[in-house]
């Protein structure tokens, strides 16, 4: 996954693409390159996803049965394999957004300080 | 193609395509033209192949669709080249299944318990077993064999075992007859045991019922257990003949169960028990000879199946414990020597689930240097293979590299050599059983040739099959590695450049070292291979003491037809008389034991006017019984004195003729002839008169290096009256002989039928148990020998053709890839003899090196056979040495006809071939 400052790729946590997947099917059921230029666009172009990653992801997903899988049409009649969220899936989804929102609090927490809580005194 | 649900390759690319598309659309909608947006919709697809890759590898099952795949690939391969697979499958099959034929009687012979109950609750008293009667009360360093007393007093004491039985050791031969419809006797063997015997090995009867304690007590009607292989065979499972009435020597029994099949008794050994007798039946069966009342004739193993919780060891403690007291109550009855001897006797527990294990101490040494030698075989035949495949290899370099550079991974290219090995080596494997079988048969027939039911089978067992199967496995990967690991160490360049273009092979440093390790090993097969060869022909050409020309060896059983000991000495005029009217025969004479027959008596010898001997002098004799004529008739000449004649008869004073052994141990340096000696008790010590000395003889088949034992003859006229009932019926035994010997006239011949006929004759009751010449009687003591010799022979001129192939491959392929090399040798001048010697050159430091290790290899492998050879040494030089040339003129033959073709290249064609 890239940003759209090469020079600068971040490496995203693993689970984190499975998360952002999981989250934007809440909002119905959505092919592959749907999926992608949802977490795109959604993220202020700040997300790239591509399909050396998404593909595995989905595969993971569906093979933990949090996500299933049907061919159907899209919106311009073309052929395509629609993802859908499973009661599972959700289930999962809440847990890991839950966890995600712990830990970044905690992430923005320490970065945002001005100066140290108490430290215990390093013995000499 | 294992996961069902799992979605197909087509499935996923056709999900990608559309993804492709959408994304053509969405960009072709922010304004892109057609061609644009469909580049641009592929950039940011990023790399559909490998997306499509990732996919296919994902597969849980990916290693097993690869294998199979593989494994498709080798065997079109293999097709493609029918001569390289069928060698190579060929020599597998034989490596394989050499080694798989030993690993079968391995398995039977060392490996297996018997086919009863938890054999491992079972003890067996005694480490090394004996056979098969022991007097009095010692018996060297440890009791292994009981009287029936003593049997009953472990019994009754030793709280330890659940349930203790005891056996006849050795057995007997039986003439069984049923009561109603059948006249003659036919011999059977069998064994007298206990009435817990079948209990105690948990076995039930197939048929009928087993032996109880019930059975085993005096005065019980008389039962008996029949095998299974004679209901099957003689009966043809007739189920009246349980409960039917027989006569076991002439004695009424009642047939009252069947043992089930598979079941050999106690003891894995040629011929299996066919019938069971209670312990207590064997003085009504026996007569005379009977044991069962001599408290100090030892004539019973015993095996016991352990309570739970109980330990060998303690148990083995308080039998000892158990012994001494026995051997104290018994201390009146003792003799000095026994007296003296008593301190040390002892008795060992031995785990007893194989039963007695005399036929695994007989063959254990023969089945090792099998297995090695098989093994040595198999690894020959291994780096046949691998040379093989190391060429194949070679040959599809250009292909292999071909694939890196496309690609491929080495590790997928090695997988995919290994395949192939694997899969060359299963087929072969599975060729091998067949090459098992086919062995194993032929090793039984030649090494038990006395066999008439063998409890061995030949046919693959589950236990054998599994072997095959991972001897097949490791054969192919070892085979298999080198040529794999090769295979990838190729430059892509290098090999598309083009080959031949070498004058040192750089990668033909495994094969060269292949061949180094063959010609070692053969080297060593061809050593050994001698070493046994000599020992055979040793073994059969020592100076024995007698004739084995033109004499034959008839066996009988007077017991069997029951006559009385009064009856012996007009039996044996009778037989004599009537053999000798067969046109042919020279002459007759009939005695206990002939010599090389496998068994024999000893004595404990008494000399008049000498005390009695101390604990540690040795005066033990063997003993021989034989009518008169018998040391003309077997070749043994007299040194001093007379042989025994017609003069020595019931009436005349008692003789023995002794031999040089004998003179030697009890009366060194004084003339023997005229002193008096006895046997068993000392107040016979004046019993017999010396008369005549014979030359030494090797009467006995053990212990052939050491000097041969004493042993001293007595007339089956005369009898000794003995004071103690067990030496009684021992010298009533001594009168019951067995073997007759018939001289023939040159040039004439002896056949069974007339023998069979003549001696019916005499008295139908009593059969011809076996009838061979003399000759034939000693070969036979040499067969495990002899087999080991042949087979080890064979084996050593296979690795020999083995190694010869694979040095003429390597040589060979070095002259096709120095093709240019020898070209612009020869252009720039050199002549034929130049070319050869340089061909010869590599060839003969390759069979340098393999001597180089293959000698030291060779005298740890004389050191190996050790106690196997017999009149050689261990490093024999000649032998060495000739195997050594052998080896060399073969390789020479070998690298000579490719150093030829070579010399006879034309400079132009070898320059323009690429």
């Amino acid at each position: 996954m890239l940003t759209r400052e090469e020079t600068n790729r971040t490496a995203l946590l693993q689970g984190t693409l499975d998360l952002l997947i999981l989250r934007i099917l809440v909002f119905g059921p959505q092919h592959g390159q749907g999926i992608a230029r949802a977490i795109q666009l959604n993220s202020e172009d700040v997300l790239l996803v591509d399909h050396g990653a998404l593909y595995p992801a989905l595969q993971r997903l569906e093979a933990q049965q949090w996500i299933s899988a049907e061919w159907g049409l899209s919106s311009n009649n073309r052929k395509a394999r629609f993802y859908t969220l499973t009661a599972k899936g959700r289930r999962h989804m809440a847990q890991e957004t839950s966890r995600w929102r712990t830990l970044a609090t905690a992430m923005a927490r320490i970065l945002d300080l001005e100066r140290l809580e108490s430290l215990p005194k390093m013995e000499g | 193609m294992f996961d069902r649900r799992r979605r197909p390759q087509s499935d996923f690319s056709e999900e990608l395509q559309a993804h492709l598309a959408l994304e053509a659309d969405r960009l072709r909608a922010a304004g892109l033209s057609e061609d644009q947006a469909q580049r641009a919709a592929r950039q940011n697809l990023g790399n559909l192949t490998i997306s499509g890759e990732r996919f296919y590898e994902s597969s849980r099952w990916l290693w097993l669709t690869q294998f199979t795949e593989d494994a498709r690939y080798a065997l079109r391969r293999l097709r493609k080249t029918p001569a390289f697979s069928i060698t190579a499958i060929l020599t597998l099959a034989l490596g394989i299944g050499a080694t798989t034929a030993i690993f079968t009687l391995v398995h039977a012979i060392l490996l297996k318990s018997l086919p009863v109950s938890n054999p491992g609750q079972l003890y067996r008293v005694g480490k090394e077993p004996q056979c098969c009667v022991w007097a009095l009360y010692s018996q060297g360093k440890e009791f292994t064999l009981v009287s029936y007393e003593l049997y009953r007093h472990f019994r009754n004491n030793t709280k330890g075992f659940e349930e203790l039985a005891a056996f006849q050791a050795g057995g007997t031969s039986l003439g069984v007859r049923r009561e109603h419809g059948e006249n003659a006797a036919e011999t059977y063997f069998g064994e007298f045991v206990s009435g817990n015997y079948f209990s105690m090995f948990g076995i039930g009867a197939y048929a009928g019922r087993t032996l109880t304690v019930a059975d085993d007590r005096p005065g019980a009607p008389p039962a008996a257990i029949m095998s299974y292989r004679v209901w099957q065979q003689k009966y043809g499972l007739d189920p009246s003949v349980i409960g039917a009435a027989f006569n076991i020597n002439d004695k009424p029994f009642t047939v009252v169960g069947v043992t089930p099949p598979g079941f050999y008794g106690d003891t894995l050994r040629n011929t299996p028990p066919d019938f069971f007798l209670p312990l207590t039946t064997e003085p009504v069966v026996r007569g005379d000879s009977s044991m069962l009342q001599q408290v100090d004739r030892h004539w019973l193993h015993m095996i016991g199946r352990v309570r739970a919780g109980q330990t060998g060891a303690s148990i083995q403690a308080q039998m000892r414990v158990e012994l001494h007291q026995w051997l104290q109550s018994h201390l009146g009855d003792m003799g000095a020597n026994d007296r003296s001897r008593l301190s040390q006797q002892t008795l060992y527990l031995s785990p007893g689930g194989a039963g007695i294990t005399s036929m695994r101490q007989e063959y254990e040494r023969w089945l090792q240097i099998l297995m090695m030698v098989s093994g040595f075989v198999l690894l020959i035949v291994c780096a046949n293979v691998a040379n093989l495949m190391l060429l194949r290899g070679m040959e599809r370099r250009q292909q292999t590299s071909l694939s890196m550079a496309l690609g491929a991974r080495p590790m997928r290219l090695v997988r995919q050599a290994l395949t192939e090995s694997l899969v060359l080596s299963l087929l072969g494997g599975a060729a091998g059983l067949a090459v098992a079988f086919g062995g194993t048969r032929l090793i039984l027939h030649f090494a038990f040739q006395t066999i008439t039911a063998s409890p061995i089978s030949a046919s693959p067992s589950l236990p054998v099959l599994f072997f095959a199967f991972g001897i097949s496995l490791l054969t192919g990967v070892a085979f298999g590695i080198a040529p794999a690991w090769m295979a990838t160490r190729v430059d892509p360049v290098e090999a598309l450049r083009g080959v031949n273009r070498a004058t040192r092979r750089s990668g033909s440093l495994p094969r060269k070292t292949l061949v180094i390790l063959q010609a070692a090993l053969s080297l060593v097969l061809l050593s050994a291979s001698g070493l046994l060869t000599e020992t055979l022909r040793n073994l059969e050409h020592q100076n024995f003491g007698f004739e084995q020309n033109g004499r034959t060896v008839v066996n009988i059983d007077p017991v069997l037809a029951g006559h009385k000991p009064e009856q012996l000495e007009w039996l044996y005029g009778r037989v004599h008389d009537s053999l000798l009217s067969i046109p042919g025969v020279s002459s007759v004479a009939a005695c206990l034991y002939s010599p090389q027959s496998g068994d024999g008596w000893n004595e404990l010898i008494y000399v008049a006017g000498r005390p009695a001997p101390g604990p540690t002098e040795n005066n033990l004799s063997w003993i021989d019984r034989v009518t008169p004529g018998y040391f003309e008739i077997i070749g043994n000449p007299i040194v001093k004195g007379r042989p025994l004649s017609e003069q020595d008869t019931a009436a005349s004073r008692h003789v023995a003729v002794i031999n040089e052994a004998f003179a030697r141990r009890f009366f060194q340096n004084e003339n023997p002839i005229g002193k008096y000696f006895g046997n068993a008790e000392i107040r016979s010590a004046g019993e017999y008169e010396i008369v005549g000395v014979a030359r030494d003889a090797r009467y006995l088949t053990n212990r052939l290096e050491e000097p041969v034992e004493p042993i001293f003859f007595v007339p089956e006229a005369q009898s000794v009256v003995f004071a103690d009932a067990g030496n009684k019926a021992g010298e009533v035994r001594s009168h019951f002989l067995h073997d007759i010997i018939v001289r023939m006239q040159p040039g004439a011949k002896l056949s069974e039928e007339q023998v069979r006929r003549t001696l019916a004759g005499v008295d139908p009751n009593m059969p011809v148990m076996r009838m061979q010449s003399l000759t034939e009687q000693v070969a036979g003591n040499f067969s495990q020998q002899r087999l080991i010799a042949q087979l080890t022979s064979l084996f050593g001129i296979l690795a020999l053709v083995l190694a010869s192939i694979g040095l003429y491959g390597v040589t060979a392929y070095t002259v096709g890839s120095r093709t240019n090399e020898i070209g612009v040798r020869m252009a720039l001048g050199a002549d034929r003899v130049r070319v050869v010697a340089l061909i010869l050159r590599g060839a003969v430091a390759l069979i340098a090196f393999g001597l180089l290790l293959g000698v030291p290899l060779t005298l740890a492998a004389g050191r190996f056979l050790g106690t196997q050879l017999y009149g050689i040494s261990q490093s024999d030089p000649l032998i060495i040495t000739a195997a050594i040339l052998v080896l060399a003129l073969s390789a020479l033959i070998a690298a000579v006809i490719p150093a030829l073709k070579a010399s006879s290249i034309s400079p132009m064609q070898a320059l323009r071939a690429e």
